[in-house]
């Protein structure tokens, strides 16, 4: 076989390992996540104190029914929803930025977020037109029901418009989510003219995205799909790597391309569609947490991944622990704190890598 | 370049945490608790608690509650369709009485788990409606005998007040109501909603035929209508528009009301609240329209 | 072996490669050349499992059609005419794209090892997307090395599939790829070539196949298909090929049509 054994040139010395430091950061991440979970279940308009608690139970006492209701019903359903939403929304963003090969993508590209809200709008305004029978199943839970099956509907719809004799082209999933999303903002804009007043409210609430309604049963019905579509995603690391050469390069370095999209806008078509049908519309998670890692850590995919998720988890729960926080005892929707906090940290990276990389 | 966005991602989770911490500590301290035990939610239910002479009952209100101006000096929890479960406990009520569509569902979920009583208090548009309401209130702070007088002074207050406008049965004026006219958009009033009803109570009829609920008009619609009279709510620091504006508009300049510059405006809460005030709401709408 | 019989490959409406057949054998290095137009990527691309086309191609005796992507990496690697990169990976990282799965400690020496070969191990640490043209086109050189260097299961010779892998670079570092390749092929390595410098073609290749139109024009060793009748019907202009040394390398020179007196 071919010698590439060169004497002369090989005292150049190899550069840092960037994945390895990548990877030492896991640690860090995971430490800083324990810290804002138990922050989170601390902080709270009661008053209630994690510490108080954990002390009642040492010395063997029963817990007051409002500290029970409080941790158990209020602050640990909402901070478990918070991480995976957070992990959910962030690592999407990753998979499609890596798959669109433009970090400027973010989840809802594959049409995911504009079939959800649809999905959303059509239960909140024409829900009441449904047989009462079908209602009693949905329990009470319609919206998020339908904004998950309206995202499923329209990722398979853009899924199949974009494949052609079983190659998928992103380039035309992109445009016909364009397409898409004005189609659903137009029945929309339909839905919001036929809606009186308190569905108008809904929907503006709804669209601002909240973790207020973490409960329990949400949890048992969102958090499986999260977390299986979030660990599907840990899969992709080296093929969105080999991606970023091209298509072409990475069959030819031995991807299998075609499954790997499939995966790929499967995991974030789940993981997104959950994420919006349980908490309405939340922002930035997905393309500014990506970004912040890459210029922190580099891009290799293989960190970058894991390292989202667990940043993702963290900001969300901290942006939660903010909205619950600045108007107690009212609550401020959480797509704002996202949004506020979110955009400057955006504008900063843009600015930076001004000239470093032509986007 | 790294290091510094190591510690930018430090610095902000810092951040965070502590602009956390400090909301959770600039959390409203618990008030001096005496009788207070009750969370009123919705404009005219707080309204009828201090009508009843019970607002010493009262910990916390929500955002729609602005009247008396003295409720406002309570900690709001918020929008009353998005109330926040933990918001609500916080400021520590034994008993919660609300209008109708309160929500989200998985907060009232968790306020039956924390075993608080939730009376949900009903609203129709109609002077039986307000008697009922008041009623309802009046037994969930066991003042039920000072709620039957009130409901039945202002039970009578409206009828008397919509017996005087019904003189005018033959000739009554087309009225009708912009809820805003934002960048020369106007919402009307169509049928089933509160101010069709105070229309109609006053003796007026509502100009908006074959609509239902609040919908945008266009301005040939608008034209159409060819109220006597325009009815808006009388907003604080009064961001309404004024009179020549509106009129200015192409789909108000050919009406009657246009012409004869009739522009009514009345206090929000008062017109639309149906609670304690709407009896004297009819008969100042009955007054601007016929004189009386 | 690399064989491919009848090939036509159909890009819309019209076809651009019709009926060709191919064959390469390890040890040697084919060169495909031809004007612009004729075809030349059209058929490396067909070879390389990229475009859909008609008839066969056999890779050390198994069809392509048949083989998933990885077994087929684990054959041959592909150096593309251009590649755009769309994160900011070092060219240290480009090249360890390549390796197979797992952090092995001797992946890192195994880039490095091809960054060598290609003169950029002291740029290993440099973001791709700094370096020239060039110098981009001899980091993907070292990628696809590092891919055919690294150990495998599969038997038979591996093999290069070059996509003008001269076109970008200066004349030092022409002669510097092509001798990569070169020693590949000396190695018992097979490569394929698109090439579209002639006179680089008959330094270092040792069969041609020249198409034009879709068509094999002609087939051979470098002396058989560079002679100055056949090179001027394929390019459609007056070429002489004269020889220089080492004794019995041709080489051309374009002649201005004008002084074709003869």
């Amino acid at each position: 076989m071919v010698a590439l054994t060169d004497p002369a040139a090989l005292d150049a010395p190899a550069p840092p390992d960037r994945l390895a430091r990548a990877r030492r950061l896991h640690l860090w991440l995971a430490l800083g996540l324990v810290a804002i979970s138990l922050a989170s279940l601390t902080v709270g308009a009661t008053g209630v104190q994690l510490l108080d608690v954990v002390r009642s139970l040492a010395r063997g006492e029963e817990l007051s029914r409002m500290e029970q209701v409080v941790l158990l019903d209020i602050r640990l359903p909402r901070l478990v929803m918070g991480l995976a939403v957070g992990a959910a929304l962030a690592v999407s963003g990753a998979v499609m930025q890596g798959l669109f090969r433009n970090p400027l993508a973010d989840p809802g590209i594959v049409g995911v977020s504009a079939g959800a809200g649809l999905g959303a709008i059509l239960a909140i305004v024409l829900g009441g037109l449904l047989p009462p029978a079908l209602l009693g199943l949905a329990g009470g839970h319609l919206v998020p029901l339908a904004a998950f099956l309206g995202g499923w509907i329209s990722t398979l719809l853009l899924y199949r418009v974009a494949t052609r004799r079983g190659q998928t082209s992103v380039a035309t999933m992109l445009l016909a989510g364009i397409a898409l999303a004005a189609l659903s903002g137009a029945v929309s804009g339909v839905l919001v003219y036929v809606a009186d007043d308190t569905q108008l409210r809904d929907l503006t609430f709804w669209g601002l995205g909240s973790l207020a309604g973490a409960s329990w049963t949400k949890l048992a019905a969102a958090l499986p799909i999260l977390l299986i579509a979030v660990s599907g995603a840990m899969l992709l690391g080296r093929s969105l790597n080999a991606l970023a050469l091209g298509e072409a390069t990475a069959a030819h370095i031995g991807i299998p391309v075609q499954r790997m999209k499939r995966l790929a806008i499967l995991c974030v078509a789940a993981a997104t569609g959950a994420a919006v049908a349980v908490s309405g519309g939340i922002g930035f998670i997905g393309i500014v947490v990506p970004h912040l890692l890459r210029l922190a850590s580099g891009p290799d995919h293989r960190a970058l991944l894991p390292n989202a998720a667990l940043l993702g988890a963290a900001l969300l729960v901290g942006a939660d622990m903010i909205s619950r926080s600045v108007v107690a005892p009212a609550e401020l929707p959480i797509g704002i704190v996202t949004a506020v906090l979110g955009a400057p940290v955006f504008l900063w990276i843009l600015l930076r890598q001004r000239g470093v990389v032509d986007l | 370049m790294r290091r510094r966005s190591f510690s930018a991602i430090a610095v902000s989770s810092a951040v965070y945490l502590a602009l956390g911490a400090l909301g959770a500590a600039l959390s409203p301290a618990e008030a001096a608790r005496g009788e207070a035990d009750t969370l009123a939610i919705g404009g005219s239910v707080t309204e009828i608690v201090y009508a009843l002479g019970q607002e010493h009952r009262l910990v916390a209100r929500d955002t729609t509650s602005t009247y008396p101006p003295e409720a406002t000096a309570l900690p709001d929890v918020g929008y009353m369709r998005a109330l926040s479960p933990e918001g609500v406990l916080s400021v520590g009520p034994d008993l919660i009485v609300s209008e109708e569509g309160a929500g989200p569902p998985e907060t009232l979920a968790v306020l039956e788990e924390a075993a608080i009583p939730f009376v949900t208090v009903p609203g129709a548009f109609t002077a039986e409606g307000v008697a009922a309401k008041i009623r309802a209130v009046g037994d969930a702070l066991d003042a039920s005998e000072a709620a039957e007088t009130l409901a039945a002074e202002v039970a009578n207050e409206i009828e008397a007040a919509s017996a005087r406008a019904a003189a005018h049965a033959d000739a009554p004026k087309r009225v009708l109501f912009i809820l805003s006219a934002q960048g020369g958009r106007l919402m009307g009033a169509g049928d089933d909603t509160g101010a069709a009803a105070i229309i109609e109570l006053a003796g007026g009829v509502n100009a908006l035929e074959g609509v239902t609920g609040y919908k945008p008009l266009s301005d040939e619609a608008a034209a159409a209508a060819a109220p006597d009279v325009i009815l808006m709510m009388d907003r604080m620091g009064d961001h309404g528009a004024s009179a020549e504006e509106l009129f200015a508009l192409p789909a108000l300049a050919v009406t009657p009301a246009a012409e004869a510059r009739a522009l009514i405006k009345i206090d929000g809460l008062k017109l639309l609240g149906f609670g304690p005030r709407t009896g004297a709401a009819v008969s100042e709408l009955a007054t601007a329209l016929y004189g009386d | 072996m690399l064989e491919a019989r009848d090939i036509s490959v159909r890009l819309g409406r019209s076809v651009i490669v019709h009926g060709v057949d191919f064959a390469a054998k390890p040890g040697q290095l084919t060169a495909i050349c031809g004007p612009n137009g004729s075809g030349k990527t059209t058929l490396l691309r067909a070879m390389t499992g990229d475009l859909p086309c008609t008839g066969t191609v056999t890779l050390n005796g198994r069809d392509i059609a048949r083989l998933a992507p990885w077994e087929l990496a684990a054959m041959r690697g592909v150096l593309p005419q251009a590649s755009a990169l769309a994160f900011p990976f070092t060219v240290l990282e480009v090249v360890e794209i390549g390796l197979s799965r797992g952090r092995a400690a001797g992946q890192t020496r195994a880039a490095m090892q091809a960054l060598a070969r290609v003169d950029l191990a002291h740029h290993a640490g440099r973001p791709y997307q700094s370096l020239s043209g060039g110098e981009q086109q001899r980091a993907q050189l070292a990628r696809v090395l590092a891919q055919v260097g690294a150990p495998t299961d599969a038997d038979g010779p591996r093999w290069l599939l070059l996509d003008e892998p001269v076109s970008a670079l200066d004349i030092a570092h022409q002669l510097e790829v092509m001798q990569i390749a070169r020693d590949f092929a000396d190695a018992g390595g097979g490569v394929v070539a698109v090439m579209h410098d002639l006179n680089l073609t008959a330094m270092f290749a040792d069969r041609i196949v020249l198409l034009a139109e879709g068509h094999v024009l002609s087939a051979g060793t470098v002396t058989e298909v560079m002679t100055s009748e056949t090179l001027s019907r394929a390019y459609g202009c007056r070429l002489q090929v004269g020889t220089a040394p080492p004794p019995g390398t041709p080489f051309l020179l374009p002649h201005a049509a004008r002084l074709a007196a003869e």
